[in-house]
């Protein structure tokens, strides 16, 4: 097979907004028979767009319907020909009052084709790092690279090797939690955690106020702190209070994970790697918050200047809604057991828990219980592990039973999500080859992501995209 | 351009009864029947010469033979054209007699023998202009007087070269086809191959892919990526994509970068007829093409690129009683008629059914190369070899020493040895490099002046070419450096890109061994019945293939049920029987049937489709459900057999699924015949490969097959027809594995 598809990635932020649109061929690949996304090429690139907000400071969602309408235009965007992408409100753009106004417009623009979602920090952190440095990993498999994606609002922190994230977090860090006045630091703004920050700091002072320099540094030592803590995986600083207030998502690095290699991306990355490649700093506060000095700080920090020249970022700015572009849909298996495909796309599918084949038949019917209570039925991860056909034969009868017992009603939707490529065997041994008239969709070769929610596009050809959001991931570090 | 004779218009004598020839031996006569009977006596014995009843009994025959040829004049090999099976002069071999006329004549008057010593004693201009007057049995006949040194020695002489971008074959020059192999034609896998192969010093010859898929819309895709790499390096070289003839011309019309026009070419009319889909008039429309519009025009003076090698007619039955080497001979005589950019040979890439071991591989080798040399060819070697004969890694090392001793001008570039597509094993870019230390040799000119502009290779204090600081690393052709992980996880088998000197590390060569250690293991692995046995409890059958060394040599008694079953197998009248057996890897079964026999039972009687106990066939092929089919009556078998094992371990333990229908409706054999065009058709064939833990696992598999049976079953059609019955009407409801049979 060789198809073309588009994929889209939307990334608002609290300080910019920015749209990709990339074409793509599904093809076979490597000799496993795996079906790929290929030759993604960038269509159209948005330029950068400050998040409009209006009188209020809440989004401002009649220029974002605008700016959407622009860019699908522009990148012309056929829904129907979307295989994934995603859209997500990122940092504190998901705190807005009305972030779930706009999801739905986007929801409403593209339909099933990919997932749309705020607040949804782990998830920002994963993709900002497979779109930052997702390649760099992959050509350096035996290297712990940790990933700091600063933005206006947070800082998403991933840790991975060979190109998978092991672990993710996130810290209220951000260039634009204290807002200035460009050229100078007379404040104009200042979110929960800068108010807070600058009472433990000691200094009272408000909008209309100027910071002084040291008062300035101040609010950087705090920040740089808090990311070498985090880097270096120290728990001690995070204890205090007005850290724990900067900390969305805890990252704990893992101890003795040895030679640790630091890259930077987002806004603040952006600029970092900018100012390495010869280019000058832009002029003070340019962009009327902190991102200039904290990249200014970072650089010059030795802390982290070797890991600055260690490993230098080509796209840091965008990374997420690179990350979202590509990273966001996962490629089924294609030996999938699909009965009726026109029973997708199925969205916002909640992940209702694990089984396998140590799964008691209690257990498998508990689960199948909570599916069939929940009205857009629900997905279950199922891990085979190693074993053979005999264990597929027997869960699959363990989950026929349960179906059974439960009543289970033939037209709620029972997803099985498996790691292994037996979704067709395990759907048919689940079915009792056909016997038993229920509607399982048994997706395979997806990774099992430890999500609240999955969404599941409509079929091409053999394989079906799935996206994971509601992402609560805390992997094991080998 | 050369101007191409029309076929009618080169004199060809009559063919004549076939004479007979008498060599003394000592105490008694031997006696020839034919011209191709004496040819093929006296040759080196070769596994398919011995198979076809060509070769000689025995050395003293050989000898004889030797002694008879060596007797006739080169007017009397003139005057006895070889015939097809019904008496005839086919094109290829009329093509054979477009010689210089003159040349000959000056030495028609020779014997064979007189002619050989005139050419061990002559200087190179001579060898070169006498090979003109010369047709392909001519040469094949020398060939097989000559011994080993004479074999080098006469070939060395000889300076052919070709000229595109690259200047190939000067004196002191060996230059290489880069083959960057993908088993899916990954963009990103033969993109590092390229760049990994150009890093080495390798592909001044050609940037040349066989394609996975043979469309024109694929076949331009990878010409384009491959146009991509060589504009992307700089490197002066050109591309070609290794499809079909028209599927090439196709691409060109579309205004694809047909560079170099391919194709294989065989020694006989009925095997380029019915096997290679070529004629003569479609070699010269092709090469009129080209010579019009193709993008080289004006730069290139050759254009044309074939491959050919020993053995092809005998494999197929297509031989006309004529012998390996002279049929190879007659190649030479039909790729000459072009001027070609390249002449590949290939020999060794068949199996052990046409070159058993090393030696007849060497052998053939340096026949062909010398052959080829003399007819006026500009040879390139890619002495190879298949797991599953005796040929070793070594002795095809032993080959490309001999033959770069012998000038051949270009070999392969395989990555590390290991052909990704097509499970064979050839040259590496590391060999090239390691023959040009050994031999003294260096790249075409104008690669090597890029290569030392890249730093691949550069000058040592006296001014010898050595290699250079990047030598090795392809990482110099990734920017961003990001991208090469994005290759090298398409890539399969990149152990490494470590070197040693010019070879690759320890530790990267190990690696290669090991996996095709496990591979020739899987291959001569018995099966082990009893504990099969315990997986269900197989009725077994034999063929008449009664050794894993008949099994391997012969493919066609694999195919056919031995007499003693055939006796006690009776029409069972059930619509699906099950058949397993170790094809070409034993370990195969032994790794999936466990988890697959099961499943499939459970499916199908699940789905209510009776079978019968399932079969076991040691030594089988996969033809074998054939007979069986026939002999119970059913509709369809599933024949599950061991895959021949390639260059990963893993995959060396994979197994295949034939779905073998046969077309007792006569409805359904009426719609096979139209859409295959062959009116007598008995069977239809789906596939589902690549079953194996790191492919489509067993299990997985079974629940495919299941699927496919049923549907097969319903439509009464299987392969390329189903196919079209689904795209025509939706596939069967319950299907989802599309494509499972292009895996």
């Amino acid at each position: 097979m060789s198809e073309t598809v588009q994929l889209v990635g939307l990334d608002f932020g609290i300080t910019t907004s920015s749209a990709v649109v990339a074409s793509a061929r599904l093809h076979r690949a490597a000799p496993t028979g795996r079906v790929e996304l290929r030759e993604v090429r960038e269509r159209y690139r948005s330029p950068l767009v400050l998040t409009p907000l209006d009188a209020d400071d809440h989004l401002d969602l009649p220029r974002l319907e605008a700016h959407l309408d622009a860019w699908l235009a522009a990148g012309d965007v056929r829904p129907a020909e979307v295989f994934g992408g995603g859209a997500l409100l990122t940092g504190l753009t998901a705190k807005q009052a009305n972030a779930a106004a706009l999801v739905s417009l986007v929801r409403r623009r593209l339909g099933g084709a990919l997932i749309a979602t705020a607040d949804d920090p782990c998830l920002e952190s994963w993709l900002a790092f497979l779109g930052s440095c997702g390649g760099l990993s992959r050509a350096h498999p035996h290297q712990l690279i940790l990933n700091l994606d600063i933005g206006g609002g947070t800082t998403n922190l991933a840790l991975g090797k060979a190109g998978e994230v092991l672990r993710t977090g996130c810290l209220f860090v951000g260039a634009r939690h204290i807002q200035v006045g460009p050229g100078g630091y007379r404040l104009v703004k200042l979110s929960r955690q800068a108010r807070a920050l600058l009472d433990h700091l000691g200094v009272r002072k408000g909008p209309g106020d100027w910071l002084t320099v040291a008062e300035v540094e101040a609010v950087l030592a705090f920040y740089l702190g808090l990311l070498q803590a985090a880097a270096a995986g120290e728990p001690g600083p995070f204890e205090a209070a007005v850290a724990r207030l900067h900390e969305q998502v805890p990252f704990r690095l893992p101890a003795g994970v040895g030679d640790l290699a630091v890259t930077f991306s987002g806004g603040v990355g952006e600029l970092i790697y900018a100012h390495l490649q010869g280019q000058p700093w832009p002029p003070t506060t340019h962009f009327g918050d902190l991102g200039i000095d904290l990249a200014r700080r970072l650089v010059g920090s030795p802390a982290w200047s070797g890991h600055l020249r260690r490993f230098q970022l080509a796209s840091a700015g965008r990374a997420t809604v690179y990350g979202l572009l590509r990273h966001s849909t996962e490629v089924s298996g294609s030996t999938l057991f699909l009965p009726r495909p026109e029973v997708l796309p199925l969205v916002d599918v909640p992940i209702l828990g694990s089984l396998g084949p140590a799964s008691s038949a209690e257990q498998v019917r508990n689960l199948v219980g909570l599916v069939r209570c929940s009205a857009r039925g629900g997905c279950l991860r199922v891990a085979v592990g190693g074993q053979g056909a005999e264990a597929v034969r027997g869960l699959g009868a363990t989950i026929a039973r349960a179906l059974r017992e439960t009543s289970f009603p033939a037209d709620r939707p029972l997803v099985l999500l498996v790691q292994e490529n037996l979704g067709k065997v395990l759907g048919h041994y689940v079915t009792q080859w056909g016997a038993l008239p229920v509607e399982v969709v048994v997706i395979d070769e997806v990774t099992l992501r430890d999500a609240q929610y999955a969404h599941l596009g409509a079929p091409r050809g053999p394989v079906v995209p799935v996206s994971f959001y509601g992402l609560n991931e805390q992997g094991d570090v080998p | 351009v050369r101007e191409l004779p029309p076929l009618a218009a080169i004199a060809v004598p009559e063919p004549k009864p076939d004479p007979l020839y008498t060599a003394p031996c000592f105490d008694r006569e031997i006696t020839f029947r034919g011209l191709k009977r004496l040819l093929g006596a006296a040759d080196y014995s070769k596994a398919g010469d011995r198979h076809a009843g060509l070769a000689a009994a025995g050395e003293t025959e050989r000898e004889a033979a030797r002694a008879a040829l060596s007797g006739l004049t080169l007017q009397h090999l003139y005057d006895h054209p070889l015939t097809d099976d019904e008496g005839k002069v086919d094109s290829v071999m009329r093509v054979n007699y477009d010689i210089d006329r003159a040349t000959f004549a000056s030495v028609a008057g020779l014997t064979l023998g007189e002619l050989k010593d005139h050419l061990l004693r002559a200087p190179g201009e001579e060898v070169a202009r006498l090979g003109r007057g010369l047709t392909g049995v001519m040469a094949a006949a020398l060939a097989k007087l000559c011994d080993v040194h004479e074999l080098i020695l006469v070939a060395r002489k000889v300076t052919r070269t070709s000229r595109a971008r690259t200047l190939l074959g000067a004196p002191g020059t060996l230059s290489s086809r880069l083959q960057p192999n993908s088993p899916t034609d990954d963009p990103r896998c033969i993109t590092l191959l390229c760049y990994w192969g150009l890093s080495l010093g390798a592909g001044d010859a050609l940037l040349g892919l066989n394609p996975a898929v043979d469309t024109v819309e694929n076949v331009s895709a990878m010409l384009r990526l491959l146009d991509r790499v060589r504009r992307h390096t700089g490197a002066p070289t050109q591309v070609c994509v290794l499809a079909h003839v028209k599927t090439q011309l196709a691409c060109l019309e579309r205004g694809a970068p047909v560079e170099v026009l391919f194709q294989s070419l065989a020694g006989t009319e009925k095997t380029n007829l019915s096997e290679f889909d070529i004629t003569v008039d479609l070699l010269d429309h092709g090469y009129r093409t080209m010579a019009a519009k193709g993008p080289l025009r004006g730069v290139a003076e050759q254009f044309m690129y074939f491959e050919t090698g020993q053995g092809s007619e005998v494999s197929y039955g297509k031989h006309n009683g004529i012998d390996m080497t002279t049929t190879e001979a007659l190649c030479y005589g039909l790729a000459r008629r072009y001027d070609p950019f390249m002449v590949n040979n290939v020999t060794g890439f068949i199996g052990p059914e046409t070159h058993l071991d090393s030696f007849e591989m060497i052998l053939a080798n340096l026949q062909d190369h010398f052959m080829g040399k003399l007819l006026g060819l500009p040879m390139g070697m890619a002495p190879c070899y298949t797991l599953h004969s005796n040929i070793t890694l070594e002795g095809q090392q032993i080959a490309t020493q001999l033959l770069a001793a012998a000038g051949a001008n270009y070999y392969m570039d395989v990555a590390l040895n290991t052909d990704r597509m097509l499970a064979y094993f050839d040259t590496s870019g590391h060999d090239d490099q390691t023959l040009r230390e050994v031999q003294g040799r260096l790249p075409a000119p104008e690669f090597l002046e890029w290569g030392l502009g890249r730093g691949i290779f550069a000058r040592d204090g006296r001014g010898a070419v050595v290699r250079g600081p990047h030598w090795g690393d392809p990482r110099q052709f990734c920017e961003p450096e990001a991208e090469f992980g994005e290759l090298l996880a398409a890539t399969p088998a990149a152990y490494g890109f470590e070197s040693a000197g010019p070879r690759p590390s320890n530790a990267v060569s190990r690696q290669v061994r090991m996996n095709q250690g496990v591979g020739r293991e899987a291959i001569h692995a018995e099966l082990r019945v009893e504990e099969l046995q315990r997986v269900a409890p197989f009725r077994l059958v034999e063929t008449e293939a009664h050794s894993k060394e008949a099994h391997l040599a012969s493919p066609d008694r694999g195919a056919r049920l031995a007499a003693q079953s055939l006796a006690w197998l009776a029409p069972e009248h059930r619509p699906v029987q099950i058949l397993i057996s170790d094809g070409l890897s034993a370990e195969a079964v032994h790794h999936n049937v466990k988890d697959l026999l099961p499943v499939l039972l459970d499916g199908l009687a699940g789905r209510g489709i009776e079978t019968g106990q399932p079969l076991l066939a040691r030594y089988g092929r996969v033809k074998l459900a054939e007979p069986l089919a026939e002999r119970l009556d059913a509709d369809l078998v599933v024949h599950l057999i061991g895959e021949r094992p390639g260059g990963d371990a893993l995959a060396s333990r994979s197994l295949s699924a034939y779905l073998v229908y046969r077309l007792t409706d006569v409805e359904a054999q009426r719609a096979a015949a139209r859409f295959s065009g062959h009116a007598g058709i008995r069977f239809e064939y789906t596939v589902i490969s690549n079953i194996y833990a790191g492919g489509l696992p067993p299990a997985e598999a079974a629940g495919v097959i299941v699927e496919r049976v049923a549907d097969i079953l319903a439509a009464k059609a299987a392969g390329n027809r189903l196919e079209a019955v689904d795209r025509r009407n939706g596939p069967a409801r319950g299907r989802r594995e599309v494509e499972a049979a292009g895996r």
